[in-house]
């Protein structure tokens, strides 16, 4: 028997499509779209120089650095160095600012 | 259905690791690209360029004799006093280099003895004096009214001297 003959059937195209987006990436969507996580990307960056927050990650990479030579490092490692420390130091006055925007926004585009 | 609060901190916690994201990646910049002086090796640079900078400084402290022997940094020597001869502009004298500030200043009458040059006749104490002339021909300063008085502070090059208001013999 050909093997040509017994190919599988070509799947129907409501099948190809992918499953229907979710709130969240909807939102997304729109949160990119309306320039909105531009702006609160370079609100919180800012806060976090601010406050000393930058500098505090970088003094770690530094130390990570120094402990195992300059060109042994990866962006990886650091990446998982901060990435613990770097969420459990936000300023609480700085992370409700951020959510009060990011709330305000979802309202405004909620469907 | 997510909540808004779950919502709102989950776009802010991907706003936070884009944030970690681009530092680890500054960071990672610095160390491969050696920016960072801080590093051991760099210490080791640190301390070699420290105790050189000691070296240069000392010698110039224990006195001008000395320094005949420190080399610069395209490897010359200098003499303690610029030893260069020239014309000095005022006098026409061949001068010193090293030796031209204070000859400047008996030449052009910082002291007491050359305020009364004039009689030691020559052209460049001529010219020094008709530079603040109440006849001069061409007023010190473009906005002088008058030419034919000396009033304080528009008076000429030398004018420090004349502040006065009085012009003294010649």
């Amino acid at each position: 028997m050909r093997a040509s003959v017994n190919r599988p059937p070509t799947p129907d195209v409501g099948d190809t499509q992918e499953k229907q987006p979710t709130l969240e990436e909807i939102i997304n969507i729109k949160f990119i779209e309306s320039g909105e996580k531009e702006r609160l990307m370079e609100l919180l960056r800012e806060r976090l120089i601010e406050c000393g927050w930058k500098d505090e990650m970088k003094a770690l990479c530094r130390a990570f650095v120094k402990k195992k030579g300059r060109n042994n490092v990866t962006v990886d490692d650091l990446v998982h160095l901060i990435t613990p420390k770097g969420r459990a130091s936000i300023p609480d006055s700085i992370k409700a600012e951020l959510l009060q925007r990011i709330r305000t926004f979802l309202v405004s585009a909620a469907l | 259905m997510a909540s808004h609060a779950q919502l709102s901190s989950h776009f802010f916690g991907d706003l936070l690791d884009s944030i970690i994201v681009d530092v680890a990646s500054e960071c990672h910049r610095i160390a491969r690209l050696g920016l960072d002086r801080n590093l051991e090796e760099e210490e080791e640079e640190l301390k070699l360029s420290a105790q050189a900078r000691e070296r240069v400084t000392d010698p110039n402290n224990s006195g001008e004799a000395n320094s005949k022997y420190v080399v610069d940094i395209f490897g010359q020597t200098h003499p303690p006093i610029a030893s260069d001869v020239f014309e000095c502009m005022n006098c026409h004298r061949p001068i010193m280099a090293g030796r031209f500030a204070p000859h400047l200043e008996k030449c052009m009458g910082k002291g007491r003895k050359a305020r009364f040059k004039g009689t030691r006749s020559s052209t460049a104490a001529q010219n020094r004096h008709s530079r603040g002339s109440p006849v001069s021909t061409y007023p010190p300063y473009p906005n002088s009214t008058s030419t034919n008085q000396l009033s304080n502070g528009t008076s000429g090059v030398a004018g420090e001297e004349y502040s006065n208001g009085t012009f003294p013999e010649p």
